[in-house]
C-alpha cells in the first residue's frame, strides 16, 4: 500500500509538470512536445541535381497572375480508433498566360512595306506554379500521407487556374501581348501594325 | 503503529490534494487556446510581363534527411523534379536598342538572359522512403514541406550555376534573327547588353 502511494504520488507530481508545461508551449513560451522529440533544424543532405532534358522553347510570358489561398481539407472521417484527419494550408503561387510562339509558321506573318500583319496563336495558361516554399501548414491533424497531402496541392493548383481565368488572365493576356508585338513592331520601323489574336477559350 | 496510522491519512490527503491540482491544471489546459495567428491574405493581383522563354531545363534530385538521435532514428527520402525557364525580359528593350539601317538591315541589342520561371510541380514528387523510430514522432506534413523547400532551394542554386543562361541567350538570338529574316530583313545582328554572352 505505501509503494503504491508513492507509485501515485510520483506520476502525480509527473501529470502536474506536464500540465504545467503545455499551456505554456501553447501560448509558444516554450516548445512543443512532438518538436522536442523532433530535435533541432533540419538539414537535407547534399544529393546532385541532374539534368534530364533540355528543351528549346519560344513562349512569351504576358500576364501573371499572384494569388494567396487558404486550402481547407475539411474534417476527413476515419475507421474507429484512429483519429480524424484535417489539413488547412496556405497556397501562395502564381499563374502564367501568354502565347507559343513556336506554333507561327511562314504565313503567320505577312509584311507589306511599312506594314505588317502577325497572326498568333490564343493566349493561353503556360504554367501554374506554386513550389515547396510556397505552401504553409496552418492546422494538421491526424496522420496525412504524402500521397493525400500532394492531392490537396494539386487541388489548389487547379483553384488557382480556375481563379486566373475567372479574373481574366487570358483576356489581358491577348491585350498585353497585343500591346508589347506593336511597340516592338513600331521600333522595327513599321508604320501599321495589325495583331490577330483568336479568341481564347 | 501509531505513527504509521497517522502516517496513512497525511499521504492520502496529499495524493488528494495533488488530484485537485491535477484537475485545475486541467481546466486550465483546455482553456488556453493553441497559439495561431490568423494567416494574412494579400490581394490576388494580375500583372502585366513582357519576357520570352526561349529554353527549358527539365531537372530531377534526391532529397534525403536522416534525423539520428540517441532515443531513435527518423529518415526520410524523396524524388523530386523541377522545369526551369529561361529567357529575356522585353520591357527592358529600348528606342537605342533597335537600330535600323536603310530598312533593310537591322541591329538589335537584347537584354541580358535571366531565369523567369521555376516550377516543381507536385504530381512529379515521390516519397521513396519514410521510417522513424517508435519513440521518434513521424513527420509531419510541415516538416516535409520544409524538407522540400530545401531542395527547391538547393536545384535553384546548382541550376543557376549551369549553362541555361547561355543557351536562353543562344536560343534567343536564334529566335528574333529568323523573325526579322521573315518580316523581310536581309541583313540581322543580334547582340545583347553589357557584351557577349
Amino acid at each position: 500500500m505505501k509503494k503504491l502511494l508513492s507509485v501515485l504520488n510520483i506520476a502525480a507530481l509527473l501529470a502536474i509538470l506536464l500540465l504545467l508545461y503545455n499551456p505554456l508551449a501553447r501560448i509558444g513560451l516554450l516548445p512543443s512536445l512532438p518538436a522536442l522529440f523532433r530535435g533541432g533544424t533540419a538539414h537535407i543532405e547534399e544529393t546532385p541535381v541532374i539534368i534530364q532534358q533540355v528543351k528549346n522553347i519560344a513562349q512569351m510570358f504576358t500576364q501573371t497572375y499572384y494569388d494567396e489561398y487558404v486550402y481547407d481539407t475539411g474534417v476527413v472521417r476515419t475507421p474507429v480508433f484512429s483519429q480524424n484527419k484535417r489539413l488547412i494550408f496556405i497556397a501562395k503561387g502564381e499563374v502564367i498566360a501568354g502565347f507559343d510562339l513556336s506554333e507561327l509558321n511562314e504565313k503567320s506573318i505577312i509584311r507589306r512595306e511599312k506594314s505588317i500583319v502577325v497572326k498568333l496563336p490564343p493566349a493561353r495558361i503556360l504554367d501554374v506554379v506554386i513550389n515547396p516554399s510556397g505552401f504553409e501548414t496552418f492546422i494538421e491533424e491526424g496522420e496525412i500521407t504524402f500521397e493525400e497531402s500532394k492531392k490537396f496541392h494539386e487541388d489548389a493548383r487547379r483553384i488557382f487556374e480556375r481563379n486566373a481565368r475567372d479574373k481574366g488572365i487570358l483576356k489581358n493576356s491577348a491585350e498585353q501581348g497585343r500591346e508589347t508585338l506593336e511597340k516592338f513592331f513600331r521600333l522595327l520601323g513599321f508604320e501599321t501594325v495589325d495583331i490577330i489574336i483568336p479568341e481564347s477559350r | 503503529m501509531n505513527h504509521d496510522a497517522r502516517k496513512k491519512p497525511a499521504r492520502t490527503q496529499r495524493l488528494l490534494v495533488l488530484g485537485a491540482v491535477i484537475l485545475a491544471l486541467l481546466a486550465v489546459n483546455v482553456a488556453v487556446p493553441r497559439r495561431r495567428e490568423r494567416p494574412q491574405l494579400s490581394a490576388r493581383t494580375l500583372k502585366d510581363l513582357a519576357e520570352l522563354a526561349t529554353v527549358e531545363y527539365s531537372v530531377t534530385k534526391i532529397v534525403s534527411y536522416k534525423d539520428v538521435a540517441w532515443y531513435g532514428d527518423r529518415k526520410i527520402l524523396f524524388e523530386t523534379a523541377a522545369t526551369v525557364k529561361a529567357g529575356i525580359d522585353l520591357n527592358e528593350l529600348t528606342d537605342h536598342d533597335i537600330q535600323l539601317q536603310d530598312g533593310k538591315a537591322v541591329t538589335v541589342t537584347l537584354p541580358r538572359p535571366k531565369i523567369l520561371l521555376f516550377n516543381m510541380k507536385p504530381e512529379h514528387m515521390r516519397e521513396i522512403f519514410n521510417e522513424s523510430g517508435i519513440l521518434r514522432s513521424d513527420f509531419s506534413n510541415e516538416e516535409k514541406d520544409g524538407l522540400l523547400s530545401q531542395g527547391e532551394k538547393d536545384i535553384r542554386a546548382k541550376v543557376a550555376r549551369m549553362d541555361i543562361l547561355e543557351r536562353a541567350a543562344r536560343n534567343a538570338r536564334i529566335l528574333v534573327e529568323s523573325w526579322l529574316k521573315k518580316m523581310g530583313f536581309a541583313t540581322v545582328r543580334v547582340a545583347f547588353k553589357g557584351g557577349r554572352t
